[in-house]
């Protein structure tokens, strides 16, 4: 068990003024067996009004619409974590797991990740657990980390099919060979302990608990992680969601600290 | 026949409809088609008692297929009794994961259905479609009515006919029965669009406002009418005229600009109804089609009263062997298309194309479906003033307020090819008014 603080800043700056903007974002940590969140605060540049709400799979997002005139749009939200508090996530929502049994999107397998899965996969016999950390070691043995050799539209297969990604395509190739497995997987955004960007990673269900892995770092998920959202593919996690008016071009900047508190 | 006289004034009323823009547009591998929709003025006549076994039928599957909708998007029952499989559902182009657990006012999904349907040279009706997203139509038959009676008086004085005008009292009900306080405003994609004509001439029957989405915003978490000089009225039901993809840009497709950002997320708090509600696409597609039967006895306990074309789905063993055995009989049908597209009959390919489908048949079994080729009946239509036979379909309207209301007339809809069988107005098809008789 960890008690971490951890901050998440985003700033976008614009070539010309934006006259509004509506916004979603969607990186709020909740509680959850495995983690506690405290103090949560959320600073958001020009100052505005904002809605709670849920996505259908129950993340915690806020929505809103900024009408100020502004050239850049700031976003922080700072709390506390305690991790590692279970192994796993219970599954209560038995309905929702369902969903994540089903090839989807992104992390739909094609013929370069079929022809792997049955090479180096298919014959694995273990059970759930030892089966899913035993084809993450395989994809990372077989997979490269390379940053900027994809994008967020890059599929799985595709990835898969030029060797290198980033933890996106890790966590797409991984939900895609254990989809093929017949066991239900879902991608998870977070955070992990350190400064840089957010994170992805796999849950898997196995005898109605959800355990984490990390294929990017091949390992099982513990208490360095804090886990904002899940869903079926990267896109379903989206942290943020906007559309302008005016505004130009646009930089985006992310920033992520976690330390331990 | 008491009414020779109106196929006089064919033309007349012809020329009346595209005076009143009455045309239909379709958008097909993102262009834009427009056409007009000929009328046919020798109608569908359906007896009283044959339309009150329609509409018990019809009734009974629009309950379902809502039913069917709220259970997908809350508890999965019909998936866990194992009634139909998972795949059918979750990987469907029409599931949207962003409805779960988001429950519409008063729990109905799909307030405004269109249901195809054909009459068989076995006397016998069978349901081809289920529309449950935006089926669009009904303002044709009443738009013809109003303008054959205007020409042939008599025609309606002498026959025995149920007025088809009330649709727009059953609209309204069904709006005001989910509406969460405020207008009734029907969106449309805007005047360029060519059902243009459908949504004011709905909005001006109903009394609702006739908006785009630029004339809508969401303050806090309520919509609200923009009026044109800036104040602000609160929007209680909308009958929205796009798709479900762009409804709303902060919610589905990002690029859409006719949409109203965040829409969405107001209905989720119950703070606005929209009609029909999005994600209806995962109970009309073709592949669902195959199971709305066995949907009417699991939800309702009943046999259904309406049958389905017989129909094959590849994805089981004993069907994909039935298909491939009777291969030219069969037609097939890609379950991720629509308007007539994406059908085609086995007996109408050459060998090289049978060969290829038949491979991506095995490779995506999923994707299609299978039909016997129902031989339905041809109705009359005029061609240089003289009457042919040709295929035609119905499609009806059941409207969900506080109980289902079928309307009781419809768009009869013919293809003008001798040789087709494909009626959607969409691959140049006209229509015909649907009579149906009160005694």
């Amino acid at each position: 068990m960890k008690k971490l603080h951890f901050t998440y800043e985003m700033q976008i700056d614009y070539s010309s003024q934006v006259n509004s903007c509506n916004f979603t974002i969607k990186c709020i940590p909740a509680d959850t067996l495995r983690q506690k969140i405290d103090n949560i605060k959320i600073n958001m540049y020009p100052e505005t009004d904002y809605q709670w709400g849920k996505d259908g799979f129950k993340n915690l997002q806020i929505w809103g619409k900024e009408d100020k005139p502004h050239k850049s749009f700031r976003f922080r939200i700072e709390g506390d974590a305690q991790t590692g508090l279970s192994e796993f996530e219970e599954c209560e929502d038995t309905d929702l797991s369902m969903v994540f049994s089903c090839p989807h999107g992104l992390n739909k397998a094609g013929e370069t990740i079929r022809n792997f899965f049955d090479k180096k996969i298919n014959n694995i016999d273990a059970c759930t657990y030892d089966k899913v950390i035993a084809v993450t070691k395989l994809l990372f043995e077989a997979f490269k980390y390379q940053s900027g050799s994809t994008n967020v539209n890059t599929t799985a297969e595709e990835a898969f099919s030029q060797g290198c990604g980033v933890c996106q395509d890790y966590s797409h190739i991984l939900i895609a060979l254990l989809h093929l497995l017949g066991i239900t997987a879902r991608y998870v955004t977070g955070f992990i302990i350190g400064e840089g960007e957010s994170h992805a990673w796999v849950e898997f269900l196995d005898d109605g608990k959800w355990y984490g892995i990390d294929p990017t770092n091949n390992t099982p998920v513990n208490d360095d992680y804090i886990k904002i959202g899940h869903g079926r593919d990267a896109r379903d996690c989206t942290i943020n969601r906007g559309i302008m008016q005016g505004g130009g071009l646009h930089t985006q900047t992310v920033s992520v600290n976690v330390r331990e508190a | 026949m008491n009414h020779l006289e109106l196929l006089e004034h064919t033309d007349t009323v012809n020329e009346l409809l595209a005076r009143y823009g009455v045309k239909f547009g379709i958008y097909k591998n993102n262009t834009f088609k427009e056409q007009l929709f000929p009328f046919d003025a020798i109608p569908r006549i359906i007896e009283a008692d044959e339309y009150a076994y329609l509409e018990k039928g019809l009734k009974q599957r629009v309950l379902a297929l809502n039913m069917f909708l709220k259970d997908i998007y809350s508890k999965k029952q019909i998936v866990k009794d194992g009634v139909i499989p998972k795949d059918f559902i979750f990987a469907s182009s029409g599931y949207m994961a962003e409805c779960e657990g988001v429950v519409p006012p008063k729990d109905i999904y799909s307030h405004i259905s269109g249901i195809d349907l054909v009459k068989g040279k076995d006397n016998v009706w069978y349901i081809l479609e289920d529309n449950l997203r935006v089926p669009s139509g009904a303002s044709y038959p009443m738009i013809a009515r109003e303008l054959c009676r205007r020409s042939s008086p008599g025609t309606f004085t002498d026959l025995k006919i149920e007025d088809n005008r009330n649709y727009a009292k059953l609209l309204k009900r069904t709006f005001d029965n989910v509406n969460t306080g405020g207008l009734n405003v029907i969106l449309t994609p805007g005047r360029y669009n060519a059902a243009y004509f459908e949504h004011s001439f709905l909005a001006e029957q109903t009394g609702a406002q006739l908006v785009n989405g630029s004339e809508l915003t969401v303050k806090d978490d309520m919509l609200y009418f923009v009026t044109a000089d800036g104040k602000y009225e609160k929007v209680g039901a909308v009958y929205r005229r796009i798709s479900d993809e762009y409804l709303d840009p902060m919610n589905f497709n990002p690029e859409s600009l006719i949409g109203i950002p965040h829409i969405y997320d107001v209905f989720k708090k119950g703070n606005v109804a929209l009609l029909n509600a999005p994600g209806n696409g995962v109970a009309d597609d073709k592949g669902i089609y195959y199971f709305v039967p066995k949907m009417i006895k699991y939800y309702l306990g009943e046999e259904p009263v309406l049958s389905n074309a017989p129909t094959y789905l590849p994805f089981y063993e004993d069907d994909m062997k039935y298909v491939l055995d009777n291969f030219d009989n069969l037609v097939l049908k890609d379950v991720a298309e629509a308007g007539g597209y994406g059908v085609v009959f086995g007996n109408k390919m050459t060998a090289q194309q049978k060969e290829d489908f038949i491979a991506l048949l095995k490779a995506e079994p999923r994707r299609f479906i299978a039909q016997e080729v129902i031989d339905f009946q041809d109705l009359d239509i005029l061609e240089d003033g003289k009457p042919v036979p040709r295929k035609a379909d119905l499609r009806a309207f059941v409207l969900m307020a506080d109980e289902p209301l079928v309307w009781k007339s419809g768009l009869t809809r013919f293809s003008r090819n001798p040789d087709s069988f494909i009626v959607n107005s969409s691959q140049g098809g006209g229509f015909k008014d649907t009579w149906v008789l009160s005694q």
